[in-house]
C-alpha cells in the first residue's frame, strides 16, 4: 500500500473523484462519474508518474439500483494496482465508452460484460453475445434474473421463468432479489 | 429426403433458393467485426472447428477462414461449457462459492481455489496461520508443476507427436495422487478454506513427496530431452506467433505468455502474496515471444517451482493449519480482489460483500479467456497446421474459458 | 422331426455335407471327362494363368500382412507410450487387428446425404487395389516373385502412383472441407515426392543397367558391402525419406493429421470403406519397406554367404513301411520323453499338465528343426526369411518413427522434397553417372 499513490491520485483528479481514494490491503480504489470515465483511463495509462498500462481485469456490477463498470489496472512503474469503479450507469440502457482504445485486450472481456448484463461498450467493434447463444434474450448476471431455485420467490411465484422476454428496460418493473447501493 | 440435405452455404456449386427452408440461414452479422469475418473473398472458404474436433482443447469451437491452406481470418466461438459461475457463486455462501470455483479450469484446480479464498480473507481481515501459508504455497507449485507437464504433452500432440503426453503424464500422475492423498479428490481438491486448509499434510502424502522430489528433476530433465532436441518440433514453433511486449501488454496477457514476451510480471514477486517473498526463485523470461518461447518458460518455471518445493519444505513452521473463524461468514460491506500467479496467468477474484453471508457480486477473471483472444491475431496468414501449434503453446483450458 | 432336435452344428453338418459329396463326385466327374482339355488350356495360357494366380495369391497375402502390421503398430507404439496396449484378444492380444477387421466388416458402411456417391463407393476400391497390385513385383525370394518382369520398377511407381488419385477421388467426393483439403494435400504431397523418389533410384539403374528388381537384388549378390546403401548412400536417404512420405507415415502424415483436418480424406467414411483405407495404409508401409530393402539392402541375399554345404539328405522315400511309423510314433515317444521331467520335477504339476507340456515343447522343438532344415536346405526359404527379417526391421523402423517424432509442416514438407530432395537426387545421378563414365561400371 503506497500512500503517496493517493495522494497523486486525489491530485490528478480532485473533483472527479465521487469519493475518497480508498486504501485496504494492496489495493487502491477510485470512484468516477460515467462521463469522466474514458478520460480518467487515458489520463492514468498515460501520465508518467501513474503509468497503469496492464488491464488485469474488467467486469460490470449491477447494484440493483445502477450498474458499474470496474476495471483494475496495475503499473508497469511500481507494481501497484488500481481499482476505477465508473458508477452512475443506468439501469434500464447502461451504456459506457469502450476502453479497446487502451487495451484492445479488453475486447473480449466487455463482449462478457454485454452478455451478461446488457452493458453496451460504444466502440467495441465485435460487441455480441460471448457466451450465451445469439438468440437468447435476457441478462443473466442482471439482478432481476432468478435462478431455478429462487424462481419460487420470483414475481411470478414459482413459476420458472427464469429467461424473460424484452428489454432491459422491461426488467425494472420486476422485483430484485438484493440491492446493495453501496457496492 | 430433401430435408435431410444441407450442403454448406459458401460452396460455389450450391445455388440457395430463397425461399428454401431446408437450408442453414445465413447468419446475419451483429457487428462490425462479424461483417467483415463473414464476408468471402476470391478463393475463401470456412473451416469450422470443434466444438467436436481432435485438436481443440475442451470443447472450443473455432471458425476458420482459409484461404487454401492459409488462414485468414479466426472467430473463436465459446460458450460451450459455460455453467455461470459467478451467478451460481451469487447465491451461495462464502464456503460454498469455492466449490463452485474449483471445477473452473480443472488442470490446475487450485488456483481457482486459492483466487476466491485470497479475496475472501481480505474481505474478512482473517490472518491464516504460517503453516497453512506455507502448505498452499507447497501445494500450488506442485499443482503448477502438474499442469506444466500436462502442457508439454498437449503441445507435442497437437503438433502429431503421440508419445511425450503419456510420458509427461508420469509427473501428473504422481502429483496428483499425491494431492489425492492429502486433499481425498485427484481432480477438484477443493482444499483451501477462509482462514487456512482443510486438514494438516499427512503422512501418505509427505513419503510420496519425498520420493517424488529424489527423482522429479531428472525424470523432468529426460522428458524434456524426449522434445527439445527434436529438429521437428523447434523447426514448426520458432518463429512461430511472435508476440511483441507492447501488444501482449495492450492485450492483457498475464503469466508465462507475457514473460515469454520478455516482460518480467510475476505475481509471486511483483504483489507477493503468501509466503512468496521469503522464498527464493527466479522469474524467468525470454524475449522471442514465440511459441516455441513459451514453451521454454513454462520448462523453466517447472524448475523454480522444484526449488521452491524445496525450500518450502525446509522452512515448514510447525502449528495450526487454520484460523478460528466462525461457522457461518458475515464479513463487513466491502470490496476486494484477490489475485494469484497461476500456470496460465493471473487468476482473479473480485469479491463484493453486503453484509450478508453471501457475496453480492463475485467476477473471476481467467487468464485463459484473455490468451484465446490472440488466437487470432497470431495465427493470421500462417497454416491451418500453425493454429494448433499457437493454441497449444498459449495453453487455454476450456472450463476457465467458458466459467 | 429330426432337424429339430439336431444342434446348429449338426443342422450346419446336415446343409453341408450333402453339398460337399454331390460337389465333390461332380467336380471328379468333370475333371475326368474335360481334364486334359483343362490341362491343356492352362499349359497353352501359360503367362494369363500365372498373372491370376499371382493376383489371387497377392491378394490374399495383402490381408494378414495388414494385420500384422496393425498389430505391430499398436503393441510397439504402447510400449513406447508405457500402456500395455492390447491383451485381450489371442496370446498378447495378436489376434486384435482381426477382430478390428471384422469389426469394420461389420459396421455401417453409411453414405452422407449430397456426396457424389460413384466416386466415393470406388475411391476406397482404387487406393485399395493401386496398394496391393505393386505387391505383385516385389522380389520375395529369386525363386519367389509374382511377376518378375523386365520394368518392375518402373510399373511399381507407376502402380504406387495411382493410389493418390484414389485418394483425391476420396477427398473430392465426401463434399466435406477436411475431406477436401485431405485429399489435396495428399496430391501435393505425392507428387512432391513422387519425383525424388523416382530420381534417386536412377544411380541404381545405372550402376545394373535394369529395371528388373529380380535383377537388382541379384547385383547385390554377395557380401553386405555389396548392398547399395553402402555404394548409393544419398540415394537410400532421399529414398527412405520420399517412400515415409509416400506411405503417409509420420512425420509426414499431413494427409490424414488428425490435429488439423480430422481424418483427411476418409472423414466421411465408415464401415468397410474406412477399413480399405486403413488396410491400404499398412499394406502400403509393408510394400515400401519391401521394395527399400530389395533396392538397398540386398533383398534376399544374406549378409555374410557362409558356405556349409551341409549335407543333411533326407530320403523319407527310402523308409518304406517304416515312414508311417514313424510319422506316428515321434509325436507319441517325443511327448513322453519331455513329459517326464515335467512330471518328475514337481509334485504340483499334474499328470495332464505334464503331458500337454511335453507335447508343445516336442511340437516346438520339431517345428524348430525343420525349420532349421529348411533354412539351410531350401534356398527359397532362406531367401524369404532374409527378405522379411529386412522388410519388418524397416517396419519397426517406420512405428518407431510414428512414436517418437511430432509431424512437419505441409509448406516444410513441400520446400524440403522440392528445395533439398530433388537437387540432392539430381546430383546423385550426377556423380554416379560420372563415376561409371571415369571408372566403368
Amino acid at each position: 500500500m503506497d500512500r503517496r499513490l493517493a495522494l497523486l491520485l486525489a491530485e490528478t483528479f480532485g473533483e472527479r473523484l465521487l469519493t475518497p481514494v480508498r486504501q485496504r490491503y494492496d489495493e487502491t480504489e477510485i470512484r468516477i462519474a460515467l462521463a469522466d470515465a474514458t478520460d480518467v483511463l487515458r489520463v492514468v495509462h498515460d501520465d508518467p508518474a501513474l503509468r497503469f498500462s496492464m488491464l488485469i481485469d474488467l467486469c460490470g456490477v449491477d447494484t440493483g439500483e445502477e450498474m458499474h463498470v470496474v476495471y483494475h489496472l496495475s503499473s508497469s512503474l511500481s507494481g501497484d494496482w488500481l481499482r476505477i469503479i465508473v458508477a452512475g450507469l443506468d439501469r434500464t440502457a447502461p451504456r459506457i465508452a469502450s476502453a479497446t482504445f487502451l487495451w484492445p485486450g479488453a475486447e473480449w472481456m466487455e463482449r462478457e460484460t454485454y452478455d451478461m448484463f446488457g452493458i453496451i461498450f460504444e466502440g467495441n467493434r465485435d460487441l455480441r453475445r460471448i457466451y450465451m447463444p445469439d438468440d437468447y434474450r435476457s441478462f443473466p448476471l442482471r439482478k432481476d434474473f432468478y435462478l431455478a431455485d429462487d424462481a419460487s420467490r420470483s414475481p411470478a411465484a414459482g413459476v420458472r421463468n427464469m429467461e424473460r422476454v424484452g428489454t432491459p428496460a422491461d426488467a425494472t418493473a420486476a422485483t430484485l432479489l438484493r440491492k446493495s447501493p453501496g457496492a | 429426403m430433401a430435408g435431410q440435405m444441407r450442403p454448406s452455404l459458401d460452396d460455389p456449386r450450391v445455388a440457395i433458393p430463397a425461399d428454401s427452408s431446408w437450408y442453414e440461414p445465413a447468419p446475419t452479422p451483429k457487428t462490425e467485426r462479424q461483417a467483415e469475418f463473414l464476408t468471402l473473398r476470391e478463393g475463401e472458404m470456412f473451416v469450422n472447428m470443434g466444438p467436436q474436433h481432435p485438436s481443440t482443447h475442451g470443447v472450443l469451437r473455432v471458425i476458420i477462414k482459409v484461404n487454401g491452406e492459409k488462414v485468414v481470418d479466426l472467430d473463436p466461438v465459446l460458450g460451450y461449457l459455460h455453467r455461470g459461475v459467478e451467478k451460481l457463486c451469487e447465491n451461495a455462501d462464502y464456503h460454498q462459492a469455492i466449490c463452485y470455483t474449483d471445477p473452473l479450469e480443472y488442470v490446475s484446480s487450485l488456483f481457482c481455489e486459492a483466487a476466491p479464498v485470497a479475496a475472501f480473507e481480505k474481505l474478512m481481515d482473517v490472518d491464516v496461520p504460517r503453516r497453512a501459508q506455507y502448505i498452499r504455497v507447497l501445494t500450488m507449485e506442485l499443482n503448477r508443476i502438474a499442469s506444466h507437464t500436462l502442457f508439454q504433452g498437449w503441445m507435442a500432440l497437437d503438433l502429431g507427436g503421440i508419445t511425450p503426453i503419456l510420458w509427461s503424464f508420469i509427473e501428473r500422475d504422481e502429483i496428483v495422487d499425491m494431492l489425492a492423498a492429502l486433499t481425498g479428490q485427484k481432480l477438484l481438491y477443493n482444499y483451501y478454506r477462509i482462514g487456512g486448509v482443510n486438514g494438516d499434510l499427512n503422512h501418505e502424502f509427505m513419503s510420496r513427496l519425498g520420493t517424488w522430489m529424489s527423482r522429479a528433476a531428472a525424470q523432468i530433465d529426460s522428458n524434456l530431452a524426449l522434445i527439445n532436441e527434436n529438429e521437428i518440433f523447434v523447426r514448426r514453433t520458432r518463429g512461430l506467433g511472435v508476440l511483441d511486449a507492447k501488444t501482449a501488454l495492450k492485450m492483457g496477457v498475464t503469466g508465462p505468455n507475457l514473460r515469454a514476451s520478455g516482460v518480467p510480471f510475476d505475481l509471486r514477486r511483483d504483489r507477493p502474496y503468501l509466503v512468496y517473498p521469503e522464498l527464493e526463485f527466479d522469474v524467468p523470461t525470454r524475449d522471442e515471444g514465440d511459441s516455441l518461447a513459451r514453451y521454454l518458460v513454462r520448462m523453466d518455471e517447472i524448475k523454480q517451482s522444484i526449488r521452491i518445493i524445496d525450500q518450502v519444505l525446509h522452512e515448514m513452521p510447525d502449528g495450526p493449519v487454520m484460523a478460528k473463524l466462525p461457522r457461518l461468514l458475515r464479513p463487513r460491506p466491502g470490496r476486494a480482489f484477490g489475485a494469484v500467479e497461476g500456470p496460465r496467468g493471473v487468476y482473479g477474484t473480485y469479491a463484493i460483500s453486503d453484509g450478508s453471508d453471501q457475496p453480492f457480486r463475485m467476477r473471476i477473471h481467467d487468464p485463459s479467456f484473455v490468451h484465446l483472444q490472440l488466437v487470432g491475431p497470431l495465427t493470421k496468414g500462417n497454416l491451418i497446421a500453425d493454429t494448433m501449434a499457437v493454441m497449444a503453446s498459449l495453453d487455454p483450458v476450456m472450463g476457465g474459458v467458458d466459467k | 422331426m429330426v432337424w429339430n432336435r439336431l444342434t446348429p452344428a449338426g443342422r450346419a453338418l446336415a446343409v453341408l455335407l450333402p453339398i460337399l459329396a454331390i460337389g465333390g463326385a461332380a467336380t471328379t466327374l468333370l475333371l475326368a471327362t474335360f481334364g486334359g482339355v483343362i490341362v491343356a488350356t492352362i499349359g497353352a495360357n501359360l503367362p494369363i494363368v500365372r498373372f491370376l494366380a499371382a493376383s489371387v495369391i497377392t491378394f490374399l497375402i495383402s490381408v494378414p500382412v495388414a494385420f500384422l502390421l496393425i498389430y505391430m503398430e499398436m503393441k510397439i507404439i504402447a510400449l513406447m507410450n508405457l500402456r500395455i496396449g492390447p491383451d485381450r484378444i489371442g496370446p498378447a492380444g495378436a489376434v486384435m487387428s482381426v477382430v478390428h477387421g471384422l469389426k469394420v466388416l461389420m459396421k455401417e458402411d453409411y453414405t452422407p446425404p449430397s456426396v457424389d456417391v460413384p466416386v466415393f463407393t470406388l475411391a476406397p476400391v482404387v487406393v485399395y487395389l493401386a496398394s496391393f497390385m505393386t505387391l505383385l513385383v516385389i522380389p520375395f525370394a529369386p525363386e519367389l516373385t509374382s511377376m518378375g518382369f523386365e520394368l518392375g520398377l518402373l510399373y511399381f511407381f507407376a502402380i504406387g502412383g495411382l493410389g493418390v488419385v484414389g485418394l483425391m477421388m476420396a477427398g473430392w467426393s465426401s463434399f466435406n472441407k477436411y475431406s477436401l483439403l485431405g485429399g489435396i494435400r495428399a496430391a501435393a504431397q505425392a507428387i512432391s515426392y513422387e519425383i525424388p523418389l523416382t530420381l534417386s533410384v536412377v544411380g541404381i539403374v545405372i550402376l545394373t543397367g535394369t529395371l528388373s528388381l529380380p535383377k537388382i537384388v541379384a547385383a547385390q549378390d554377395g557380401s553386405f558391402l555389396d548392398w547399395f546403401i553402402f555404394r548409393q548412400p544419398l540415394a537410400a536417404i532421399i529414398f527412405f525419406i520420399a517412400i515415409t512420405a509416400e506411405a503417409n507415415r509420420t512425420p509426414f502424415d499431413n494427409t490424414e493429421a488428425d490435429q488439423e483436418i480430422v481424418a483427411g480424406f476418409a472423414t466421411e467414411y465408415s464401415g468397410m470403406r474406412f477399413g480399405f483405407f486403413f488396410f491400404a495404409e499398412y499394406v502400403n508401409v509393408f510394400i515400401v519397406s519391401a521394395l527399400f530393402s530389395a533396392v538397398f539392402l540386398g533383398g534376399s541375399n544374406p549378409p555374410i554367404h557362409i558356405d556349409l554345404h551341409p549335407q543333411i539328405l533326407v530320403d523319407l522315400g527310402a523308409l518304406g513301411i517304416g515312414l508311417p511309423l514313424i510319422a506316428g510314433l515321434a509325436p507319441v515317444v517325443g511327448t513322453l520323453l519331455f513329459a517326464a521331467p515335467l512330471w518328475f520335477a514337481s509334485t504340483r504339476i499334474k499328470g495332464w499338465q505334464a503331458l500337454v507340456g511335453g507335447f508343445l515343447i516336442f511340437g516346438g522343438l520339431s517345428t524348430a528343426a525343420v525349420g532349421i532344415w529348411a533354412f539351410v536346405m531350401l534356398p527359397p526359404v532362406a531367401s524369404l526369411i532374409w527378405f522379411l527379417i529386412k522388410t519388418f526391421t524397416l517396419v519397426f523402423t517406420f512405428v518407431w518413427m510414428r512414436g517418437t517424432l511430432p509431424r512437419a509442416r505441409i509448406d516444410q514438407l513441400m520446400g524440403f522434397a522440392w528445395k533439398w530432395l530433388l537437387p540432392a537426387s539430381l546430383l546423385n545421378i550426377f556423380a554416379t553417372a560420372a563415376a561409371v563414365l571415369v571408372a566403368g561400371r
